[in-house]
This record gives structure tokens, sequence and C-alpha cells, in this order.
């Protein structure tokens, strides 16, 4: 039997595990958050804003290359704030082009340092991760980095990096997991292939890359690094960005193709294998055809898998409280308030079953619930109508409905398609494209042409889409859209 | 070995200092100068002083402790003076880890608890 480790205010017994956890009369914690990302994060402080006794666990298991990072979870540290980071250290190594355009005269050649930039973004990660270390204990939140599973009904472990297991309990739990990139289970793959995990600290210039995977991750990766001058090839197994408008994916291919980034379409490797030690070294890739026997080779220094993101629900021990997940996807499906099937664990972000994996929708449905547990509140989530953008070399910023799915909805007589093609003002100068930036909205006929789709492509397309979706949510019709005077010269007066 | 104490005034004695430390951890309070009667023109600074040394015994071992006087009210107003500039710091007192993104400014120097998250985490 494993006697419990209990804090030294609470006077209960030493409970004993023989199999079977007696569920305890209080408990240590009246939360405890298992995952310090946007989701956990934002739940646990809300709760200590209504003087909840609070636990957060973080803890990242290192990747197959050894990497790690702080607490903050994916968003912070792996995802969102270095994507941008990096996405816009490329947008910069264009401005330098064009601003020769405009008269800016410099005579040395441009180059690109990966050290710099790298070094650059990982202190600024840094001091978010302690700025969420700071604001946890500020507002009495107790953190551990420690890894977190159930062990019985109301009963977590703790396991830090040092191997120490602690025991606690809490009246109700949520579970904020996220998710880890896939591998593709070839030879080769782990040993070899980095993936975003790696990529946003990699503390060598990643060279000629070879990107697998045809996400908005795989994509946004590959934009920023062949913007940073590096030779990149994307392996696409069937088509670009599942899930997304397929004409505006398209578009996003074709502008990444005719600046500079290869596509292989329908391949997928078979085989990694290591020919050059280094830093970085010098890989091998086999892939075969997709739609037949072809096989083909390529050399590359490194090779960076986005093929996809699984759910950290398999080991943190959910089925010793009974907690459903889908066994094909991991994902953990969750009623309207978040709540699972043991209705004292709750779960939020991208673990969750057909919601969308996004920071803000962590964020929103963490707080709400905490209000709705602890405050009275009774406002749920609203997952319909949230905007997004891909940060491709040529940004996507969409809300709503894709074309397709509007179609399948409402069927293709009863929407309207309006639709331009635009020249931003900023690129006439240095001769950019001037085909390229698009942008169309998709309206209900039936429902006084109320647009129910928003999709533009050019720069600075989220801050063009934030507005609109707030019209959006307001009921926005084409009318009213119409109506609207524009701003100019500005992209988004289209 | 314990923790060890150093006390500078400006910019360059505090650099100097902090680089014959490299290799080792290196703590620093900075705060505002102190008048003949050892009162500093920084109210935030008086108060925070008291908090921090009293967390000093957190401090790990082999590491180095350097109090720093930033220079008068006027310096120290400048927006372009050398702390501003290089060390980024944007007020007194600012307390941090030298060369980790680790730092408590101002108020948050008067948490004892955030002082010792500071001297004690990694």
């Amino acid at each position: 039997s494993v006697q419990a480790h209990k804090e030294e205010d609470n006077p209960q017994k030493t409970m004993e595990v023989n199999g079977l956890t007696p569920v305890p009369d209080s408990y240590d914690y009246d939360l405890i958050v298992i995952g310090g990302g946007s989701g956990g994060l934002a739940a646990a402080k809300e709760a200590a804003k209504y003087e909840k006794k609070v636990m957060v666990l973080d803890f990242v298991t290192p990747t197959p290359q050894g990497s790690s990072w702080g607490l903050g979870g994916t968003c912070v540290n792996v995802g969102c704030i270095p994507k941008k980071l990096m996405h816009q250290a490329a947008l910069l190594g264009q401005a330098l082009q064009d601003s020769r355009k405009f008269g800016w005269q410099f005579t040395e050649e441009v180059k690109h340092n990966w050290m710099t930039m790298t070094e650059s973004v990982q202190n600024y990660i840094g001091s978010l991760n302690w700025s969420y270390r700071v604001a946890l204990r500020d507002k009495k939140v107790t953190y551990e980095n420690a890894y977190g599973e159930f062990v019985g009904p109301h009963t977590v472990k703790a396991t830090n990096k040092k191997g120490v297991e602690k025991l606690y309990t809490a009246e109700r739990f949520i579970i904020a997991t996220g998710e880890r990139p896939r591998y593709l289970g070839i030879p080769g793959d782990k040993e070899y292939c980095i993936s975003s995990d790696d990529l946003f600290s990699l503390p060598y210039c990643p060279g000629r890359t070879l990107v697998v995977g045809a996400s908005y991750v795989a994509l946004e990766c590959a934009g920023f690094l062949a913007g940073l001058g590096l030779d990149v090839t994307v392996m696409v197994r069937s088509i670009l960005l599942r899930g997304f408008d397929q004409d505006m994916a398209n578009r996003i291919g074709e502008y990444m193709k005719e600046h500079g980034v290869s596509f292989i379409r329908e391949f997928v490797p078979i085989k990694v294998e290591q020919i050059e030690e280094g830093t970085p070294g010098v890989l091998k890739v086999t892939a075969k055809s997709t739609t037949g026997d072809q096989i083909i080779e390529g050399e590359y220094n490194t090779v960076l898998l986005a093929i996809g993101r699984d759910p950290c629900t398999r080991k943190v021990g959910l089925d010793k409280v009974g907690v459903n997940i889908n066994e094909r996807t991991g994902k953990i499906p969750v009623n309207d308030e978040e709540q699972t099937n043991v209705p004292y664990v709750y779960a939020v972000g991208d673990i969750l079953q057909g919601k969308l994996e996004l920071t803000p929708v962590a964020i929103q449905a963490g707080r709400l619930l905490v209000q709705r547990l602890y405050a009275g509140a009774t406002t749920k989530c609203d997952y319909v109508n949230v905007p997004t953008t891909v940060f491709t070399p040529l940004e996507y910023g969409a809300c709503g409905y894709s074309e397709e799915t509007a179609v399948e909805k409402f069927g293709e007589e009863n929407i309207e398609v309006y639709h331009s093609h635009f020249w931003p003002l900023e690129w006439t100068v240095p001769s950019r494209d001037n085909n390229k930036c698009y942008a169309k909205i998709i309206c209900n006929i039936q429902d006084n042409e109320r647009v129910i789709g928003f999709h533009v492509l050019g720069p600075n397309a989220g801050e063009v889409t934030q507005g609109f979706a707030a019209a959006i949510k307001c009921g926005l019709t084409k009318e009213q859209l119409d109506s609207t005077v524009g701003i100019h010269p500005v992209c988004a007066e289209v | 070995m314990g923790w060890e104490e150093m006390q500078v005034r400006g910019y360059s004695e505090f650099v100097r200092t902090a680089q014959s430390y490299h290799g080792r951890p290196i703590f620093a309070l900075f705060c505002g100068d102190k008048d003949a009667e050892g009162r500093s023109w920084c109210p935030d600074c008086v108060t925070a002083e008291p908090v921090v040394r009293k967390e000093l015994h957190n401090l790990p071992d082999e590491s180095v402790f350097i109090y720093c006087l930033v220079g008068d009210r006027a310096y120290w107003k400048d927006p372009n003076n050398e702390f501003r500039r290089n060390l980024k710091l944007t007020g007194v007192p600012t307390l941090l880890k030298y060369g980790t993104p680790q730092k408590l400014v101002e108020e948050e120097c008067f948490k004892s608890e955030l002082v010792r998250m500071l001297f004690t985490e990694d």
C-alpha cells in the first residue's frame, strides 16, 4: 500500500491505496487544473479571483530531440507567439527588399542570422514564462512543475522531474493538457526529424528543409523559413489546409510556390536516414507516391514534421476516474458546459472533441467555465463565428463558413458570394503581385443576405478580420456592409 | 559557500562587478541613491529594501547579490540613462536575476513571496 503525502494544514488521516482509493471527506484544493497553457492558466487565475484554493500542474515531457520549455503551454512557447515573431522576421526581410524602391539605399547585402532571431524570440518567451509564474504566485495559485495524472476519484498524483511523487485531492478538476505533434511512425522519424516543438528553439539554422504536412503549422513554418532565405520543400499527402475553404487554401499554395517554396504533392515519407551528422547534418528522405508505386529520394539538412497534433489524454489516468475519451482521436467529449461524463471533471482547450483549437477559445472557455462554477454565471462559451488567421507569407483571415460548408448547409442556390481581387497600395511601388490579394464574403440569401462567411487573403489579414468578426457577431448583412463607408487607402476598404 | 553581497554605484561599476562574477548566479537590486542620512529619494526603494534583505538567506549557494545605487533622481528620470538603455530597466526598485528574463519591478518587490520565488526557483 502507498501512503499519501498531505499538506500540513489538512488534518486528514493518511489514506491507503489498495487498488481502490476511497473518496476523501475534505479536499486539499477546490480546483486542480492539469495543464498550464492558455486554457488552464485562464481558468486557474479566474478561480483565484473568487478566493478558491487552486493548484496548477504543468509539465513538459521533452521532445525526442530533447527540447523542453517553461510555463504557459503551446501558444506561448512553441506555437502562436514564436510563430508570429518568426513570420514577422520573414516579412521584415521582404520589407527590406521593397524599401529600395522607396528610396532606401544600403550597399551591403542583406543576410539573416538564425541565432540572433532565435535568441531574441526565446528571451521574450522567457519573460512570458516568468510573468505567468509571478501572476500565479501573486494570486495565490499553487503551481507545481509536475506531471499530473489521476489515480482515483478526486485524486491526482504529481510527479516532478526528479521523480518525486505527491498526491493531491480536489473537489473539481479541469483537464487542459493540450496536444503534441504527431510522428509518422516510420524508421528514422523520432531520431532525425524535428517538429514545431523543436523548431522555435533550434540552436542552429535548419538549412535546406523538408516540411512534411499541409496543415497551417506546416505552411506557416515553410513560409517563414523560405522568407528567411532557406531552401524549403513541402511534402503534401493530399490537400492543403484540410477544413479550411479550399479555394483560399489553393491560392495560398500558389502564392508560396511562386515565392520560392517547392511542393511535392501526393507523396508520403517512408524512411529517414542520416547521411552526415552535424548541426544541421544531412538527412536522406525516401518517399512513396500515394497514387502509384513511384519512389523518390531527397537530401535535406532538416526534416520538419507537421502532420497533426494528438491530445495528451492517454497517460493521465482518465480510466481511473472513468472519464470517456474518443478512443480513436484521444479527444474528450464534453457537453456545452465543458463538463465530461464525470460530473466533477471538466476540460478545456485543444483536447475537446468538436471544438476549435485556438488560444482565445480555450481562454474564453476556461474563464466562463470558472465563472459558472464559482460566480453563479450562466454564460456558455460561444464557439460560433470564431475568427482565425493563418500566417502564411500571404496571410489569410477567415470568420464563419467556408464556401464548401455554406453550400453544403444552405444549398448553392441560397448563398451568394461576393469577391474581389485587390492590390495593396504599399505593393504598387515595389511592383509586387497585383492579382494575388483577394477577399470574399458569403451571404445567406434567405436571411436578408446575412454575411455568414468572411475570407481575406492579404497583408495584415488578422487585423482586418478581427473587426469584421465583431460585425458578423452582430448579424452583419450585405446591405449594411455596402452602406459602410470605406477607409482609404487601406486593403480593408474592399 | 553561501552567498555574498557587493555594493556598487553607477552603471559602469555594476557591469564590471557582474562580469567579474561570470559563471555564478547573480541577483541585483537597483535603488535610487541615498542621502547623507541613508535615505533614498525613491520611496518604493525604501519600502522594498528590507523585504528583499529578509529573503536573502534563500539565495542559492555560490550566488552574488549586487546592491546597486543607480544615481540621483534627475539621472534616473532621463529616459536615455544607461540602466534604461542597456539593462532595459523601467523603474526602481528593480530586483532581477542577471542574464535571465526574471525580474520584479516596483511594487512586486514589496511581496516577500515573489522575492523568495525569484531567489529560489529555476
